[in-house]
């Protein structure tokens, strides 16, 4: 992390020395970028960080023996949660309410959006099937109760029993609700509410560093032509275009 | 064991999961119970259910039961958390089917799961009000309350921490715990997860609260290195530290004057809150109500809230309608708060418009938000300007107030006559709108209560609602509250309802000189009745108000003075009365002033009985009292006693 900091502060100092738009050289910024120490470790953390929280078991174990760098988490648990995500994006939502209850009963208890949008993944799997009666039934005993207890809740439940009153649901405005991108969602919402409950940060870091490289170059663009990093896959320098 | 069957129409008492829950086959218990924690969770209709059905016992007995398994153990354990999660009936129920000892005794079992479940569902108890008192003075008890906070385990921790936010309230106790090193061993949970923090924090906060001496010991802890773990935390993260951080810090500069009064930390605090709101959870619910005891009552730090903007921040948040109740509820008082000593704040609310705002929340379905709006308007309307430009009496205004009134809920009652004594100070032309809506038929039957808060203020509103009425108005109220009414407010058995019943009675006498008649209505019952009062009370208060009646009567025509000087001096004196010497001696400059009030109407010269009274009053020894008075060392007093004499040797000087 503290590479970013470093690039950072002195992009600024170059910011403030560019009275008009600066050129530097390829030799020049890679000299700069190897002044910067950064520690092996620090990047492995940042690496485990990653696997962690997106929940890579078998990459994280592989890791830690290729690195030695150890998790900040037990590693058993990342199974029981990636059992619970993976239980959401297939659709299995009665079975993964099942499994977190068992991780842990607070975690639903005593977070009642997330207890709700789980009902309501529940419904929309219903629907999906074509369960109409089931799903009515669902809706009025499980969800109904939520939402006179939310304001929020009864406007989402109202959208998603919009889908029942569609024959063809793409033409329904609210079709969105059955795109599995809305189940990839609900189980993303999960996976953060189990690695809250275990003190775990509930995204990883490495994201966010390079929406914050992105940022820096962004506000350099305006003062300086320098080798960018375009292609954030592979990293590669760009020469500048003067 | 066949068990009775529920007849019922719900859908859930057909259900044969009773049975199932003492089965004898621990498979089939095993599942039942899972199955009933499974529907509860999260689903509060559910729980109320399923403890009307009777479940909670069965699932306690399971715990109870030597021959269960862990695994069985680990299941009625996490369901009885449940049931006791945010369910006050959960509670009361999981306590009264045993299972608490049985959860404290699981807390030294030899299998973790066992030990996690135990304590989650403890904690869950604990959160409620209802959780048995944990007893600190009990070296056993404190010994364990050590080993909970020692342990490596989080829900053991959070345990202990629970067990102090919900147990310690005296002062005795605070000192209790900080003497067994309690903060030493929270403190070092400030470095451990995400949860123990959280729990130290607010057991920390509940520690020193209101504790100037668990403050000190706080803060002197590893010299300073524990206050600046927690000043360092109010910039975590995670919102919820945050909010936590800064209770703690509020908590240690509440509580004394010593630490945290620099001006840096203070304005550090009031932004850190402010930009709270902004979070969506619960704890955008609370920080207001951190913000309201962060500036309640202190000037400097409304100032400071003030020019962080606070009012348009609160203004905006407003406009995200609907918000929830709870929120809705600490805006309104942390808005009062802004707004209860300073006039910039008014302004500034009245400018933004958020009036309208706290006027809609007066017809609030919640109770506790139709109260604080109340709260809100009482602190706005303070504005003297803009209570002259008659802002507040207006029908939009007044008419839900005088509905709230008659609100089931007397809290919102009290808040209602609260908001209603402000506006009602106000100037000729608009007092006809309060009237209209009915608000004196209200405020009368309010006098009447049962409930001496509900008299208090009601009595308190129509002293201000006569302040400068006119002669219709005064007519109008008069009427309607009728002087024997009046008696008997004034023997009210409430020292603070008597005294603001003397203050109606001396607003409706003053002015002109048939508003002192208003005392003589009834055979003089109201004059009758300050004399006995005066004669009893030994509160300054009562006192004063007592006399200043007296004095504004003394302005009236000849029949009224001598009606005053009869009371004051009645010939045959049955030594009941403490002599007027004594007020004119009183300790309290006010009580002084007053009492020499009196005097100067007694002797206004113009008056054909001035001359014989004044020739009572020398022979009473009032005359060389008041020569003393000259020399008072409160200007007030000198200055009205310098007029009594003029008077009074004006008088001799014409003779």
């Amino acid at each position: 992390m503290s590479l970013f900091w470093i690039v950072i502060r002195q992009l600024a100092e170059i910011e403030a020395m560019a009275a008009s738009k600066k050129v530097i050289t390829r030799e020049e910024w890679e000299k700069k970028l190897s002044d910067v120490k950064i520690k092996k470790e620090d990047m492995n953390k940042l690496v485990m960080n990653f696997l962690v929280t997106e929940g890579y078991v078998a990459a994280a174990e592989e890791f830690r023996k290729e690195s030695g760098t150890e998790p900040d988490i037990d590693l058993a648990t990342i199974t029981d949660r990636m059992a619970v995500k993976t239980a959401v994006q297939n659709g299995n939502v009665e079975d993964a309410i099942e499994k977190v209850n068992d991780l842990n009963p607070e975690i639903l208890d005593t977070n009642p959006q997330l207890f709700f949008h789980l009902q309501q993944q529940r419904l929309i799997e219903l629907i999906r099937n074509g369960k109409i009666e089931e799903a009515l039934e669902f809706a009025q005993e499980e969800l109904a109760p939520r939402g006179e207890e939310n304001q929020g809740f009864l406007e989402e439940l109202e959208q998603t029993v919009a889908l029942l009153a569609f024959d063809d649901v793409t033409e329904c405005p609210v079709k969105d609700l059955l795109d599995i991108s809305q189940r990839l969602k609900t189980a993303s919402e999960v996976n953060a509410a189990i690695l809250t409950s275990q003190s775990h940060e509930k995204d990883p870091k490495l994201p966010s560093l390079l929406k914050m490289l992105i940022r820096s170059q962004n506000l350099l663009d305006e003062k300086a032509a320098y080798p960018r990093v375009t292609d954030l896959s592979t990293a590669i320098l760009e020469d500048p275009a003067v | 064991m066949p068990t009775t069957s529920a007849p019922s129409a719900t859908g859930i008492s057909s259900d044969p999961i009773l049975d199932r829950l003492s089965s004898s086959d621990c498979d089939v218990k095993f599942k039942a119970i899972r199955e009933v924690k499974n529907r509860i969770i999260g689903n509060r209709t559910k729980k109320l259910s399923y403890i009307k059905l009777g479940a909670v016992p069965k699932v306690a007995a399971a715990l109870a039961d030597s021959n269960s398994t862990p695994d069985l153990v680990v299941q009625s354990a996490a369901a009885l958390g449940s049931f006791a999660c945010g369910v006050d009936a959960g509670v009361r129920a999981v306590l009264d089917a045993g299972a608490f000892p049985h959860l404290i005794r699981l807390l030294s079992a030899p299998d973790e799961k066992v030990v996690d479940a135990a304590a989650r569902s403890l904690r869950m108890i604990y959160q409620s009000k209802l959780a048995p008192k944990y007893d600190f003075f009990q070296e056993e008890n404190m010994q364990f309350l050590l080993l909970l906070l020692k342990s490596e385990n989080e829900n053991l921790t959070g345990l202990g921490a629970g067990i102090i936010i919900h147990s310690c309230e005296t002062n005795v106790e605070q000192n209790v715990l900080c003497h067994a090193g309690v903060l030493e061993k929270l403190t070092t949970l400030l470095d451990g997860s995400l949860s123990q923090r959280e729990a130290s924090l607010e057991s920390l906060a509940v520690i020193i609260k209101c504790n100037p001496e668990a403050v000190s010991k706080f803060v002197e802890l590893h010299s300073g290195r524990a206050l600046s773990s927690v000043t360092e935390l109010t910039k975590d993260r995670y919102s919820r530290t945050r909010l936590l951080a800064c209770l703690c810090l509020l908590s240690v500069k509440n509580s004394s004057s010593c630490y945290l009064q620099d001006i840096a930390i203070k304005t550090k605090l009031v932004y850190i809150l402010l930009e709270l709101l902004d979070d969506s959870g619960q704890v955008g619910d609370e920080a207001p109500f951190a913000f309201s005891s962060l500036i309640a009552e202190k000037e400097d730090m409304q100032k400071l809230a003030f020019e962080a903007n606070a009012i348009d921040k609160f203004n905006c948040l407003l406009q995200k309608s609907p918000l929830h109740p709870k929120r809705l509820e600490g805006v309104f008082l942390a808005l009062g708060d802004l707004c209860s000593k300073l006039e910039c704040c008014r302004s500034s609310f009245l400018s933004l418009q958020v009036l309208n705002l706290v006027v809609d929340a007066l017809t609030h379905e919640d109770a506790s938000v139709r109260s604080a709006a109340c709260i809100c308007l009482r602190s706005v309307s303070r504005s003297i300007k803009n209570l002259s430009a008659g802002c507040f009496m207006n029908k939009r205004v007044v008419f839900p107030l005088v509905q709230l009134l008659s609100d089931p809920c007397t809290s919102v009652q009290v808040a209602a006559l609260g908001a209603i004594s402000n506006i009602v100070v106000d100037f000729m032309p608009h007092k006809s709108t309060f009237i209209q809506c009915g608000g004196i038929k209200e405020l009368v039957q309010l006098t009447k209560s049962m409930d001496s808060s509900l008299r208090l203020n009601a009595v308190w509103a129509l002293r201000n609602m006569v302040f400068l009425a006119d002669k219709v108005c005064k007519d109008g109220i008069f009427v309607e509250l009728t002087a024997s009414s009046m008696a008997s407010l004034i023997c009210d058995s409430e020292p603070s309802v008597q005294e603001q019943a003397l203050a109606l009675v001396r607003n409706f006498v003053d002015g002109c000189v048939y508003s002192v008649e208003y005392a003589f209505a009834e055979d003089g019952i109201i004059l009758n009745a300050v004399g006995r009062l005066l004669r009893k009370s030994s509160k300054v208060e009562i006192g004063m108000q007592g006399l200043y009646v007296l004095s504004n009567i003394a302005s009236g025509k000849e029949f009224h003075k001598e009606a005053v000087m009869q009371l004051l001096f009645p010939q045959h004196d049955n030594g009941s009365l403490p002599s007027f010497n004594q007020f004119l001696q009183s300790n309290d400059s006010r009580m002084r002033t007053a009492a020499v009030w009196v005097i100067v109407n007694l002797t206004f010269p113009k008056s054909v009985g001035s001359f014989g009274r004044t020739v009572n009053l020398h022979s009473l020894g009032i005359v060389s009292q008041l020569k003393r008075m000259v020399e008072d060392t409160c200007m007030d007093v000198k200055l009205r006693a310098e007029h009594a004499l003029g008077q009074i040797n004006n008088t001799f000087g014409e003779n």
